[in-house]
């Protein structure tokens, strides 16, 4: 049914809407312009700080030596093809021919008779008899005290779950990942695989640390932490060196982010456990970094450099792919990656670095020392300890990822 | 009501008797009412047409800058068109860049370059995809020489890159060479494609070649039309004349003052504007020297190509919107807080930049330690040394660019190698280093007009990140500018607001831009005028100029009775 209105009231509604027009537009036109509040000082502003992470490593010990590694290095399918009577060199066979012959070798036995990788299904692989741990009770590791515990009766050392001491005498270092990758070329001090400053310092992910709170930054028992995933890529010198004092975005995704409290005694951050996730980026394929019950422990400079350890403990499954495997990795839309890709990344990976996917499958597994399943009474999580240094930066809560776009919807949920 | 009358007050009573009067005399009221407008409108008028008795200065033969050119170009054709060539490396004098194009010569690698850019610009408009565009006429075979076609496309662009009409023996010249050339290589377009190279590669393109009006009596006159019009057009949109002044131009219009003040305030409303006052700016903070501006990147990591850029454009941005936005008193480009950053610019001003990629408007805190343009990275890196600051540098570069001082050079024996060797020495700050220069005999005397100024700017480091201590000792940022002691950001920005020679100083520099010379002896008049003219206006800077452009000395042209000047004439001839 039409709506009829008397002709007062019809002049009535657009002179009310006029009025609303003009008023609109004044509104507009007296806005004060929104302009940003520049400021100057030091670090630390109204009690708060940002951070972004310039360094990041795995917190491991001295390289393996004869005493900690007394069975050798773990090998890859092609060494381990090369212990066959099938893999001994022909007579007469040149270098070339018997490389290739060895990488084709260790590419047949990295797959099940069914065709299926191993790399993309460890669980299916027989037990790699050449993997190696570094199960000496005399191995050294920096680290954390997770779970309060000093482990370092027989049982634990039968089981393998023993705790490390470092170099300077601490105890109690629960740090299972170094035992699983202590034997492995590639994590040895001059090893491909300890270190992701490449990836960071081109922009592909990066971490932000805030601490707010702070009443004095050498004892304060009461400060919040938030570590983010950056969404910016980080700003560098022409020397490629991290720049203090940028400003960078946290990521927008609520799961990227986690927030605790923690305490500064005698210049000393530590922090109360919380549940984080990151991102990694290796070879374009996109990875979550979860760390389950992570805390950081780390001096603050007068500068306002933050250097330490965050430590917690890594689901076995997510750090396999993070690693290793790559079996759920996306591409930047958020896809699982094409699995070209991936078998390329983890079986190329197992080949350089010096291991076999299934082999460290395994070790992480019984090597995993936290989280245990109600049911099974296995444990789900392996402590993994890293080494950070931050510098201070302006950390925002705005989308800025116009460049680099990351998947909301991709990765490890 | 009889006791409210009887109520009324002394005051009311006053009024009454006020209001009496008016009326018993309103008519005599109104007539001096009328007689005071009168008067008040005819001195008004009077203060308008104050100005001095023009002098103005001798004819100038001014090289088109890089920016000139390149507008040039885009306003004639289109910004896509390619100019493949490099530019020769600025000359300035007296303080401006637009006042050396008066004075430099021209390098064989220069015309090397205007040769490549000729070609590659003649290449585009005429190519296939170009002349679709540009050339509006044909013939229907390309191998046929179109003699209309030819002469009105080259009438048409000649009039446009030479700021005149042609000559008709111009014409003609140009027309025969396009069509030689197109018999030569068979195709009419690469025929016209020749000729308009070599307008591209002319003097009259190149170089702003001004002419007297035909009553020039050899000592005093005035520009002729084109020649107003390139002047008005270059100063007011850094780019050459458009279609609707030439044709002012042509029509008389810019022998009139309305005439002139039409195409004044016409072009004042063109985006071009705001392009001259950026290379009026540009010009005058001597932002060409960042080409040469280098940093220790172990001391100032932060510097790069791209931060130098963005400290430039920091501050032009500031500038145009205080005063060209804002219409803002110039003076207070010293004392805003005001200003544009970018998150490059945010690391070294150590400030938080929200936006990625974007300039934001941003306003620095009371308490940023930052106040006016000669706080910005732009002023402070670039008045430093690469690893280190220079109180003396910002000192003479503060005189020098803001307050047009001169200071000598120094003398050819100084020894820096006592400064250089205690640069990082625990606790020495520069003022220990530089104390030598007050004991100095040698030093003394220009080092104290420098020095003073340039130590209160020491909370600045070499790049301009604000800092309270040099070598772990607490910098001391006591200065002085002319007798005005301060130690803050805030009292510097001050002293250089309220500093008489800050106004006199950009009026002076616009003109001399402006008419691409020095100030003449006899102009003092005129400047002093001008200058009176931008504080009665609020010193407004678009206010100035108008006054400038539509001054009568501004075309003004007086030439020395004895000058051997060739007075080129408006048909080719030179007499």
């Amino acid at each position: 049914m039409a709506l009829h209105l008397p002709k007062s009231s019809s002049r009535l509604i657009w002179g009310a809407t006029g009025l609303v027009v003009i008023a609109g537009a004044s509104l507009y036109a007296l806005w004060p312009e929104q302009r940003l509040q520049a400021e100057d000082g030091t670090f630390v502003r109204d009690g708060e700080a940002g951070f972004v992470v310039t360094a990041f490593a795995y917190a491991v010990g001295p390289d393996a030596n004869e005493a900690t590694c007394p069975l050798g290095m773990s090998k890859n399918v092609a060494e381990i093809y090369g212990e066959s009577p099938a893999g001994q060199r022909k007579p007469g066979e040149d270098d070339e021919a018997y490389s290739k012959r060895l990488d084709a070798g260790g590419q047949e036995i990295s797959n099940a008779p069914d065709g299926r990788n191993f790399c993309m299904h460890p669980q299916i692989a027989p037990v790699d008899r050449f993997a190696r741990t570094l199960t000496s009770s005399r191995a050294l590791a920096d680290g954390l005290n997770l779970d309060g515990k000093i482990s370092r009766s027989k049982a634990d050392a039968k089981s393998g779950r023993l705790d490390f001491s470092s170099g300077d005498g601490s105890k109690g270092i629960d740090n299972q990942f170094w035992r699983a990758v202590g034997c492995n070329h590639s994590f040895q001090s001059n090893g491909l695989s300890n270190g992701f400053g490449s990836e960071m310092y081109t922009g592909a992910w990066g971490i932000l640390i805030t601490l707010s709170g702070i009443d004095d930054l050498k004892n304060d028992d009461h400060v919040q932490i938030g570590i983010y995933a950056n969404a910016d890529p980080m700003q560098i010198s022409p020397a490629r060196e991290a720049l203090g004092y940028a400003t960078y975005a946290m990521d927008q995704d609520e799961s990227y982010r986690a927030v605790s409290t923690g305490r500064i005694k005698d210049g000393v951050l530590t922090t109360d456990p919380v549940d984080i996730r990151l991102r990694k980026v290796t070879n374009a394929l996109y990875l979550d970094r979860v760390l389950k019950d992570a805390r950081v422990q780390a001096t603050l400079s007068p500068d306002g450099v933050l250097k330490g350890y965050l430590a917690g403990y890594s689901p076995v499954e997510n750090i396999y792919d993070l690693q290793f495997g790559f079996r759920n990795a996306t591409i930047d839309t958020g896809e699982l990656a094409p699995l070209g890709r991936r078998l390329g990344t983890s079986n190329g990976a197992a080949r350089v670095l010096g291991h076999t996917c299934q082999g460290i499958w395994q070790s992480l597994h019984r090597l995993a020392d936290g989280h245990a399943d109600p049911k099974t009474g296995a444990f789900t999580s392996i402590s993994t300890q890293y080494t950070f240094e931050a510098i201070p930066a302006f950390i925002v809560d705005v989308d800025t990822r116009k460049a680099n776009k990351l998947a909301t919807a991709g990765g490890m949920k | 009501m009889s006791n409210t009358a009887s109520a009324k007050t002394p005051g009311l009573r006053a009024i009454q008797r006020v209001r009496a009067a008016v009326v018993q005399y309103r008519r005599p009221l109104i007539l001096v009412s009328v007689l005071l407008a009168i008067l008040l409108l005819v001195a008004g008028l009077i203060s308008q047409s104050s100005e001095p008795e023009p002098v103005g200065g001798p004819l100038m033969l001014r090289r088109l800058t890089e920016e000139q050119y390149r507008n040039s170009i885009a306003d004639i054709f289109d910004a896509q068109v390619p100019i493949v060539g490099r530019f020769e490396r600025p000359f300035r004098a007296e303080g401006l860049i637009s006042v050396g194009t008066g004075k430099s010569g021209m390098s064989p690698f220069a015309i090397e370059q205007y040769d490549a850019s000729a070609q590659s610009i003649a290449a585009h408009v005429l190519g296939p995809k170009g002349r679709a565009q540009f050339v509006k006429c044909g013939p229907e075979n390309p191998e046929q020489f179109d003699e209309a076609c030819a002469r009105s496309f080259l009438s048409k662009t000649g009039r446009l890159l030479f700021r005149r009409p042609l000559t008709k023996a111009e014409t003609a010249s140009y027309v025969a060479r396009a069509r030689s050339s197109a018999k030569q290589l068979g195709n009419f377009y690469s025929g016209l494609e020749l000729s308009l190279y070599t307008m591209l590669v002319a003097p009259e393109f190149l170089f702003r070649i001004e002419r007297t009006s035909p009553d020039f009596n050899g000592t005093t006159g005035v520009l002729d039309a084109y020649s107003k019009a390139s002047r008005i057009s270059f100063f007011l949109t850094n780019s050459t004349p458009d279609d609707a002044l030439l044709q002012a131009a042509a029509a008389g219009d810019l022998d009139s003052d309305s005439g002139v003040r039409k195409q004044v305030d016409r072009l004042m409303q063109t985006p071009r504007y705001e392009d001259a006052l950026r290379a009026f700016f540009a010009d005058m903070l001597h932002f060409d020297t960042f080409a040469d501006l280098s940093k220790d990147p172990e001391i100032y990591p932060a510097y790069n190509s791209e931060i130098a850029q963005e400290a430039q454009e920091q501050t032009l941005r500031t500038i145009i919107e205080h005063v060209m936005t804002k219409q803002s008193d110039y003076r207070d480009l010293f004392t805003t807080r005001d200003t544009f950053l970018t998150r490059s610019l945010g690391t070294i001003y150590r400030t938080p930049v929200p936006e990625r990629d974007e300039w934001m408007p941003a306003t620095f805190a009371k308490d940023a330690n930052r106040a006016g343009i000669q706080s910005h990275v732009s002023f402070l890196a670039l008045h430093s040394h690469p690893g280190r600051t220079s109180p003396t540098l910002r000192g003479f570069g503060m005189r020098q660019v803001f307050l047009c001082q001169d200071v000598p050079d120094p003398p050819a024996t100084v020894n820096f190698t006592a400064i250089e060797a205690d640069a990082q020495k625990a606790n020495v700050t520069a003022r220990d280093r530089i104390a030598m220069h007050a004991s100095e005999p040698s030093c003394a005397g220009c080092h104290k007009v420098m020095d003073p100024l340039g130590l209160a700017m020491e909370n600045y480091d070499g790049l301009g990140t604000f800092r309270t201590r040099e070598n772990g000792a607490l910098i001391d940022t006591n200065g002085s500018l002319d007798g005005r002691n301060f130690s803050t950001p805030d009292g510097l920005a001050k002293a250089l607001h309220d500093h008489p020679e800050t106004p006199r100083c950009v009026s002076e520099r616009l003109y001399k831009s402006a008419v691409g010379r020095d100030i003449v002896w006899k102009e003092r008049y005129y400047l002093d005028w001008l200058i009176k003219g931008f504080a009665d206006d609020g010193y407004r800077i678009p206010d100035l100029m108008r006054r400038i452009a539509t001054s009568k000395n501004f075309f003004a042209i007086t030439q020395a009775a004895n000058a051997n000047t060739a007075r080129i004439t408006t048909d080719g001839g030179i007499s």
